[in-house]
């Protein structure tokens, strides 16, 4: 095995980290989101299947050229499950880009309730072996 | 040509925090009504005994143990999982085994002890059944998945927290006349629209609980059923149904496309339309859960639950009488037990067995279970018919 730099995605420590995975979490840390793209029907997938949930090929990682979103629904978290106790309240939100693909992310710059069809705006962010993209708005 | 397949038996435990007990105990429980009528262990020809996470009581195997403690030695059991329609999977893997004429009685016990572990614990382990790679790093409580729903659905629809409200105040107001509810009290209209927010836009009072408990039907092929009783319920329709397992790629978030797809297939099967059907037990895991199933199992049109609700169509003197046990909501939501608990429910009213005339459905026909697991990445729904 290659030595690969230990990273997380998001607030968990899950370390069930493919190398598909890998190169996922190593291109975000570079502030990059990869989409994956079926080599053999095309499919996009947002966030990135290494199989293409159509025919089952290899799909390869992309980046996302995107970067400006719609708020498609949300929630407050208030009474957080005990690994995220710590941070909350806390808005997870389903953001969704012009060409339809979504992604679901913490909202971390609100200073007020936020509303379906908001504009947001993708961002990221690392700290020692945390990476994760996040909405802004 | 599948034989016809009845349930002819319930029992069920009391629900709520039940540290007195364990999956094993509960399970007894459940199942004792059953032998003191006269169906005892030597008449069950096989079992599923389900529970949906061993998470919670840390016995791993537990349909072993189960079917040990209450004497079911040398007849073949097992588990059968998938979250919270645990309850009505096993029953609908035992119809198959029945109808096809494998066995001719099964007993079916669903059971799950939640209350060994804190709430913040509990959920923990219902967020384990989000996507671990993509959902559950950024903490998506079991709540939190249909908090998404509901923000979309006031979006879309313009309905307030009033409606969600409503929805709470009727499960608690039969909730209090359940002797086997979880948390048997009635609340008010105000105190369901301004409980502490758990995951806004919902409340605890929109919330089910994490409960401890069992319930048990038992089974039988048609040729058997006089054996049991003269008041069987017969099993007419069964639909099942999945969606997908991130919530952010459904094309709605104010319908569970799964629920469709099983309520299509269940009416279907029996023969029936949503206007036949006398009462339903609905998987109100959420209040919204309850207004969006009235939608998908066609009671009412797509935005139009709320006039459901305000019309209280859903109360059990109404058009279409909705879990006038209590539902998740006040009977609660121990998770392997609940499918099954519904089941009962529905046999109890077909028998005019309510404890009390407040709660009882007048002439019930046919019945309803709606039975949903995760966020909709598993439905089953049932339609039962009064067979006497």
């Amino acid at each position: 095995m290659s030595e690969h730099k230990e990273l997380y995605l998001g607030y968990s420590t899950d370390k069930a980290v493919t190398p598909f995975f890998q190169d996922f979490l190593e291109a975000l840390e570079q502030e990059k989101l990869m989409k994956s793209k079926c080599t053999s029907c095309g499919a996009e997938y947002l966030p990135p299947r290494q199989h293409c949930q159509k025919c089952l090929s290899e799909c390869t990682l992309t980046e996302m050229t995107e970067k400006e979103a719609k708020l498609y629904s949300y929630v407050v978290v208030e009474f957080a499950p005990m690994s995220l106790s710590s941070k909350q309240p806390y808005v997870v939100a389903i953001g969704e880009f012009p060409s339809g693909l979504r992604l679901t992310a913490h909202i971390t710059n609100l200073m007020a309730m936020p509303e379906v069809g908001m504009p947001l705006r993708l961002g990221f962010e690392a700290k020692e072996k945390m990476v994760t993209y996040k909405w802004l708005v | 040509m599948a034989r016809r397949v009845a349930v002819v038996a319930g029992g069920h435990s009391k629900f709520g925090k039940r540290f007195d007990a364990t999956v094993r105990e509960l399970s007894a429980e459940a199942f004792k009504p059953i032998v003191d009528e006269g169906i005892t262990q030597d008449k069950i020809d096989a079992s599923i005994l389900s529970y949906a996470a061993s998470q919670f009581s840390g016995q791993g195997a537990g349909s072993a143990l189960i079917a040990d403690y209450i004497g079911l030695q040398n007849r073949p059991h097992m588990r059968v999982e998938s979250a919270c329609t645990t309850g009505t999977a096993s029953l609908r893997a035992a119809w198959g085994m029945v109808a096809a004429g494998l066995y001719d009685v099964m007993l079916v016990l669903g059971v799950e002890q939640m209350n060994r572990v804190s709430s913040a614990m509990a959920t923990e382990y219902m967020s384990q059944a989000g996507d671990m790679r993509w959902e559950y790093p950024f903490g998506i409580s079991f709540p939190a998945f249909y908090a998404l729903m509901a923000s979309r659905y006031m979006s879309e629809y313009g309905m307030t927290h009033d409606t969600l409200a409503k929805i709470a105040v009727k499960s608690h107001h039969y909730g209090a006349q359940n002797p086997k509810a979880h948390l048997p009290k009635e609340i008010t209209f105000e105190e369901a629209n301004n409980a502490v927010a758990i995951c806004s836009p919902l409340n605890l009072y929109d919330c089910s609980l994490i409960t401890d408990g069992a319930a048990a039907v038992v089974i039988a092929s048609e040729d058997r059923v006089k054996e049991f009783t003269d008041r069987p319920m017969w099993i007419k329709g069964i639909g099942a149904g999945a969606s997908e397992m991130m919530i952010q790629d459904r094309a709605s978030l104010t319908s569970i496309p799964g629920a469709k797809y099983a309520a299509n297939a269940a009416y279907k099967m029996a023969g029936v339309e949503p206007k036949d059907i006398k009462m339903a037990q609905v998987h109100d895991c959420f209040t919204i859960a309850e207004l969006i199933a009235y939608e998908d199992l066609g009671f009412a049109e797509p935005g139009k639950g709320p006039e459901l609700v305000e019309n209280k169509e859903n109360y059990h003197d109404g058009r279409i009488p909705v879990n006038c046990d209590g539902g998740l909501k006040s009977k609660g939501h121990p998770l392997g037990a609940t499918g099954v608990s519904m089941t009962y429910e529905v046999m109890k009213q077909m028998r005019g067995e309510a404890e009390n005339s407040s709660r009882q459905i007048d002439d019930v026909d046919l019945g309803l279970v709606h039975n949903v697991g995760q966020s909709g990445q598993f439905v089953n729904v049932f339609i039962f018919e009064r067979g006497w």
